[in-house]
């Protein structure tokens, strides 16, 4: 029977770049927290217009435990034909995060583009990005508590104090007259009030 | 003033000075889904305008590592629900990299795959200039679009057995050839087609009302477009020839002809020539890949460890009993690693960057939606515009709300 939960960090590195070489054309590349802003600046810097994606990924028995992926596209505004465009450099940039006060600059200086990714990766994992302009919750409702991207976050939401299940009477195995349990209707009836509260 | 910082006021009005803040939405039949934007206006022009999004949010990505690898690929398929198919492919191109087995994926499944991406791209292109003429007043397109569209549902029904969400991808193939009767009905499609693009042509392109309402609207400068990280039509729209098919070619789209459409107005009008053209592009591959698919061979890899053996051999191998029996009851392993695997969907370059740590189900699944990146440049261009221009502004940029808040 496969079990629901989500199973261990069996056999993942801590440097899941080491792991395989490189499956796309991109670069990888792979900074601290304290460096990843300086790098963003000198990649902008270098040509790279684009902020194709920003996301997180949550490693709790790592540290640090947060992994943000930065996905980088070089691709100039001058690149009018399919040719002139040709196949644009792409980068990967990990940055590792602390667990306990997860936080990173901001890139919405940089490119336009990060504001909402770094609200979704805020809203889902609890990164708090400095210096955004606007960092609140995007996906979810405003007053949410927890963040639900985090793996000791669980499936099904939070555990919520869920009152037993009132027994109840079905029509089919319930005879008129004769019960099975010997009670009346009424009586089960009653038992069914009772344990709502009513 | 301020923009409310709380998306749910219960003040849906408030005035202060000349300017007004305004919801509008979520429920708002133009937001083509639930968007909400908070719009702070002057009369009838927009000074600022802060789309709310979230309301569609159903994690998605949560789910899908919960999932086999196989199960989440029925979850990821309802993100974009306009294009299932592209999001499957983008997703077993990804799962497949991870498995090392990219080249190993049978001639005639990757033909198909194609097929079915460039079909999804012309029936969600029909949804979007349905909806979008709607939006505008023009009724009758909307079902010139929908006839068409119920052409592509129907092969789609027929391929995979399901309307909107065919699951026919497979990791490793697809699932089970196309069926009788199939081609002689895209053959149909194919024939109907031209008739079909110059109507819509003839009643919109030159149409004084329609242009009216889409010239020097929504302008997009390619840089900005670059910055608010916009891409597939509404980037080639303003200038920029990228494509992620020819670009990054996937599932042999280097061997197809077909032209990248791009206009330099960067404006709605040029966004709806640029799809239009992309549609006929789209056909053109469509007509090659048709040329192909008459020789038959093999639809999925020959591979028992990840895709389950042909029924008819249960009865008569213990082996492929046995692996049938676990690739259902505990899925396939996958090894440890992560992939950026990326798509050309109808709305632009469609992203999964998947980590897996060696299990049965991915550990996480990252999706780089672009309806949403693209609805996000709304916020740079809906500055200045009348109210009434925003709608136009929306269904030109062409969000899906499955995929905005997955």
């Amino acid at each position: 029977m496969p079990s629901t939960q989500t199973p261990p960090l069996a056999g993942l590195a801590t440097d899941p770049t080491s792991l395989r070489p490189p499956l796309t054309d991109a670069t990888i590349e792979r900074v601290d927290a304290t460096q990843v802003r300086a790098r963003l600046e000198a990649l902008k810097g270098e040509g790279y217009t684009m902020l194709l994606d920003l996301g997180a990924v949550d490693y709790p028995e790592r540290s640090p435990r947060f992994d943000v992926v930065y996905h980088l596209l070089k691709l100039p505004a001058t690149a009018t034909t399919v040719a002139s465009a040709g196949t644009p450099q792409r980068f990967r940039l990990l940055c590792g995060v602390d667990g306990a006060q997860p936080h990173l600059p901001t890139a919405t200086d940089l490119w336009k583009s990060a504001d909402w990714a770094e609200r979704e990766v805020f809203d889902l994992f609890g990164i708090v990005f400095d210096g955004h302009p606007d960092l609140r919750r995007i996906q979810m409702p405003h007053d949410w508590e927890g963040h639900p991207l985090r793996k000791d976050y669980p499936l099904r939401g939070p555990a919520r104090e869920r009152a037993p299940r009132p027994p109840f009477a079905l029509k089919s195995n319930v005879q008129a007259g004769t019960p099975p349990s010997g009670k009346t209707l009424e009586a089960l009836q009653e038992q069914v009030k009772k344990a709502r509260g009513q | 003033m301020t923009m409310s910082a709380t998306p749910l006021t219960p003040e849906i009005v408030s005035h202060e000075g000349n300017a007004m803040v305004l919801s509008m939405g979520p429920q708002h039949p133009s937001t083509h889904g639930v968007l909400q934007i908070m719009l702070e206006i002057e009369g009838e022009t927009v000074i600022k305008a802060e789309p709310e999004i979230g309301y569609l949010h159903t994690g998605i990505e949560k789910s899908a590592e919960n999932l086999f690898w196989s199960q989440a690929q029925t979850v990821v398929e309802r993100m974009d629900y306009l294009a299932p198919s592209s999001n499957a492919l983008c997703y077993v191109l990804a799962v497949e990299q991870l498995l090392g087995i990219t080249d190993a994926i049978p001639e005639r499944a990757s033909q198909i795959r194609v097929l079915q991406a460039e079909l999804t791209r012309i029936a969600s292109h029909c949804v979007w200039l349905g909806t979008g003429c709607i939006d505008l007043g023009a009724i009758s397109i909307f079902f010139y679009c929908f006839d068409m569209r119920e052409n592509i549902l129907d092969l789609q029904e027929a391929a995979g057995g399901a309307r909107m969400h065919p699951n026919y991808m497979r990791v490793g193939g697809v699932n089970g050839d196309l069926p009788e009767g199939y081609l002689a009905k895209l053959d149909a499609l194919i024939a109907k087609f031209p008739g079909r693009m110059k109507e819509l042509r003839d009643l919109l392109q030159a149409n004084p009302i329609f242009q009216d309402r889409t010239i020097d609207v929504g302008r997009l400068s390619a840089e900005s477009a670059l910055e608010w990280n916009v891409t597939g039509p509404a980037l080639r729209g303003s200038g920029v020839a990228y494509d992620v098919r020819k670009a990054f070619p996937y599932c042999g789209y280097e061997q197809y002809e077909f032209d990248v459409p791009t206009r330099t107005e960067g404006d709605a009008y040029a966004r709806f020539l640029v799809r239009l053209e992309e549609m006929e592009q789209a056909m053109r591959i469509i007509e090659q890949v048709r040329r192909k698919l008459d020789a038959p061979g093999p639809v999925m890899i020959d591979n028992t460890k990840i895709a389950a053996p042909p029924k008819e051999t249960i009865a008569l191998s213990m082996e492929a009993l046995i692996h049938h029996f676990k690739i259902v009851s505990e899925g396939f392993r996958v090894p440890p690693g992560d992939v950026y695997q990326a798509v050309e969907s109808p709305r632009g370059e469609l992203g999964f960057y998947i980590v897996s740590d060696g299990g049965n189900r991915p550990y996480r699944v990252r999706t780089r939606p672009p309806s949403l990146y693209n609805l996000q440049a709304l916020k740079g261009m809906a500055t200045g515009a009348f109210i009434a221009d925003l709608v136009v502004q929306i269904g030109s940029l062409d969000p899906v709300f499955g995929e905005v808040d997955r």
